[in-house]
């Protein structure tokens, strides 16, 4: 009897677990988790888990699916995110996660495309990407042109008349997103002073920034979307030089290597998916991922990755099951999804997010707030 | 003419920090034949030190000083763990001693300290330039002309003037004589190590005063810089590592400051393109090494 009941209690557990797995949300992450990139997939993870381990214990991903996170670390090189996506893609996850790039991204999406797996690049934002793909590829972090067009209006605003553009041609971001900025600030009457190019890691910036000095009249202002390491390289022999010209940037300097840099990072402005400013919900967000993991919240990617498992949650509820080609579509048509920098909307984009861009001023070692855009559709210069 | 004069002294200041690393790779090739592509990884080393140190404000003297001091001890380790049981390997065996070397310790950064970059905040005393009344200068530029200068007289006067130092010279030659003298091998290849983990510290803090962070990856691109320096030079002869790194230093400065804007992306082509040049002409490099051995 006792046997009996034994077996037949074991026999309804495995029957409660098979139940279980068959209603798991399998979220695959092929993530630079250390290299060049970690950067920015590092935070987002810690975001993408904190959605996970709220959205789960609130009763699953629209309502009723637990998440698992598979995360394989790429080391921030493509070829091992295409392995990673692969051995993904084989274990039948239902989500793909990306690194912070467009090169990798578009690698490991070309394995996700052909499977029908929903794929979301973490903070990519080349926004060629989800076209170089297919319709299951996704954005989240606002798109370079956007971006750039935030960047080109404020400008103006300022009053910059003519602007110097560093780019590099070693990556889409580091090459396009200054060029995005060229197309919107000389449409709207600025002048280039000039462009100058880099290496990605390279580091010495003395040749170009006597360039720079050299420069008569003097650019009212200098763009880049330069990134660590070769950002803070860049800033420090710009202002070593001399040359006291106001400074743009993007998003990839939201980070606290950069904000660490002192006083020589005072007054540069750049893009960001958002800032918490006190009583803001992300400063609220902020709080609470302190709170909850004991980390500082150095950097908005954090939110970015936090938003990713709001974006999924939103899409799970809207398609009711976890069908591939509805949880697509699903994804393609939310609209005004209540992040925590903002409203995020997929429906009438290219599965590049619209969504509000911050632009946020350092100083003294922090940030500040200097607005929040979204920018109109009619300036954003096509991809 | 100020804009020349400024981009001679970038072009000076780029090639003392290649020639301080070549020269840290060829005190240990010049010995045991070895191209100790770990060197990188000394930076970092470094690096780290430098981060960590300014991190608990020590200052920035007492900074450098462990900073380098951190370069020597990961020098002297390696050596000790990785490179002393491979004395007898071939030079092939050597090669990815060192790549093996170079991995782990980025491994070990990566996990160990951060896989993300670290701010190292630099005195502000550092960020200006100097008014030359004909050019302005930056204060780093002229910091790393100095410590170069500085580095490379204590290097000249240590080898002319000490036991040791003559005995690394005569070992650079031919080291089984020097054995025969009764100079211990090991002591020799000790010091070339630790010789070569002060310049490497020395270029770190100037490297790391350029860029304002550490991160697990730093070591790469000065490694391989300081690789083609040394090629070029002559792999080996330390005059030949100065020579090349500041052959190298000059070539790039001079491309980026003068090549057309719509070329100027092509600009590492252009210098390796000299630099293959500079081997046809003299394929055993500027000022070839003298060793007793037949190549």
């Amino acid at each position: 009897m006792k046997l009996r009941l034994a077996l037949l209690s074991l026999t309804a557990l495995s029957a409660l677990t098979f139940a279980a797995q068959a209603e798991e949300l399998k979220i695959g992450l092929a993530s630079a988790q250390t290299g060049t990139l970690a950067f920015g997939d590092q935070p987002s993870l810690a975001g993408l888990q904190m959605a996970v381990d709220e959205i789960n214990s609130a009763g699953g991903f629209g309502g009723k699916y637990k998440a698992v996170l598979d995360v394989k670390d790429t080391r921030s090189d493509t070829a091992a995110t295409v392995q990673a996506a692969q051995e993904l893609v084989a274990s039948g996850i239902n989500i793909l996660i990306t690194p912070c790039d467009a090169d990798p991204s578009i690698a490991a999406g070309q394995i996700s495309q052909p499977a029908k797996i929903v794929t979301f690049t973490f903070c990519g934002t080349t926004p060629t990407i989800t076209s170089a793909v297919g319709d299951f590829m996704f954005g989240t972090y606002p798109a370079d042109n956007a971006q750039a067009t935030v960047l080109a209006d404020y400008a103006q605003e300022k009053g910059y008349k003519s602007a110097y553009i560093l780019k590099s041609p070693d990556s889409a971001y580091t090459l396009k997103l200054p060029e995005y900025f060229q197309q919107v600030f000389t449409k709207k009457g600025g002048t280039i002073a000039g462009e100058g190019t880099y290496s990605m890691g390279q580091q010495d910036f003395a040749a170009e920034v006597t360039k720079i000095k050299s420069l008569s009249p003097q650019p009212d202002v200098v763009m880049t979307s330069a990134y660590e390491p070769d950002f803070p390289a860049f800033i420090k022999q710009l202002r070593a030089a001399g040359v006291t010209a106001p400074v743009l940037g993007s998003d990839g300097i939201d980070t606290p290597t950069v904000a660490g840099l002192g006083d020589v990072v005072d007054g540069v402005v750049h893009s960001s998916a958002g800032l918490p400013s006190a009583g803001t919900p992300l400063d609220a967000f902020a709080k609470k991922f302190t709170e909850k993991t004991g980390k500082p919240f150095d950097t908005v990617y954090i939110a970015n990755g936090y938003e990713i498992g709001l974006i999924i949650d939103a899409a799970v509820k809207a398609a009711g099951s976890l069908d591939p080609q509805g949880l697509r579509d699903a994804v393609a048509n939310l609209k005004d999804v209540e992040g925590v920098t903002g409203k995020i909307t997929y429906a009438g984009t290219d599965r590049m997010p619209s969504r509000d861009i911050a632009l946020v001023e350092m100083k003294g070692g922090g940030r500040s707030l200097v607005k929040t855009v979204t920018p109109n559709p009619a300036d954003v210069p096509a991809p | 003419m100020e804009f020349f004069i400024q981009q001679l002294v970038n072009a000076i200041s780029l090639g003392g920090i290649y020639a301080l690393l070549a020269l840290g790779l060829a005190v240990v090739f010049s010995i045991v034949g070895l191209i100790n592509f770990a060197h990188g990884e000394l930076m970092t080393v470094a690096g780290y030190g430098l981060f960590f140190a300014i991190g608990v404000s020590l200052g920035l003297p007492l900074a450098i000083v462990l900073a380098i001091f951190g370069a020597v001890a990961m020098a002297l380790v390696i050596e000790r763990v990785a490179f002393r049981p491979m004395r007898r390997a071939d030079v092939t065996g050597l090669l990815l001693t060192s790549f093996a070397v170079s991995v782990i310790l980025r491994v070990l950064f990566q996990n160990g300290i951060s896989a993300r970059g670290m701010p190292v905040p630099m005195p502000s005393a550092l960020a200006g330039s100097i008014d030359l009344g004909f050019a302005h200068i930056g204060v780093i530029p002229l910091l790393s002309i100095a410590a170069t200068t500085v580095s490379l007289a204590a290097l000249l006067l240590f080898l002319k003037h000490t036991v040791v130092g003559t005995a690394m010279r005569a070992a650079a030659q031919d080291f089984a004589v020097v054995r025969l003298m009764g100079i211990p091998a090991n002591r020799v290849v000790a010091v070339a190590f630790a010789v070569s983990g002060v310049l490497a510290g020395v270029a770190a803090f100037l490297w790391v005063a350029q860029r304002g962070s550490v991160d697990p990856l730093m070591g790469f691109v000065p490694v391989l810089k300081a690789f083609i320096a040394s090629i070029i030079g002559g792999l080996g002869g330390l005059a030949g590592a100065v020579a090349g790194g500041f052959v190298l230093g000059t070539l790039e400065v001079a491309f980026q400051a003068f090549l057309p804007a719509s070329i100027l992306p092509y600009r590492d082509a252009f210098v390796l393109g000299i630099v293959i040049l500079i081997l046809v002409l003299r394929p055993e490099g500027l000022i070839p090494a003298q060793t007793g051995k037949r190549s």
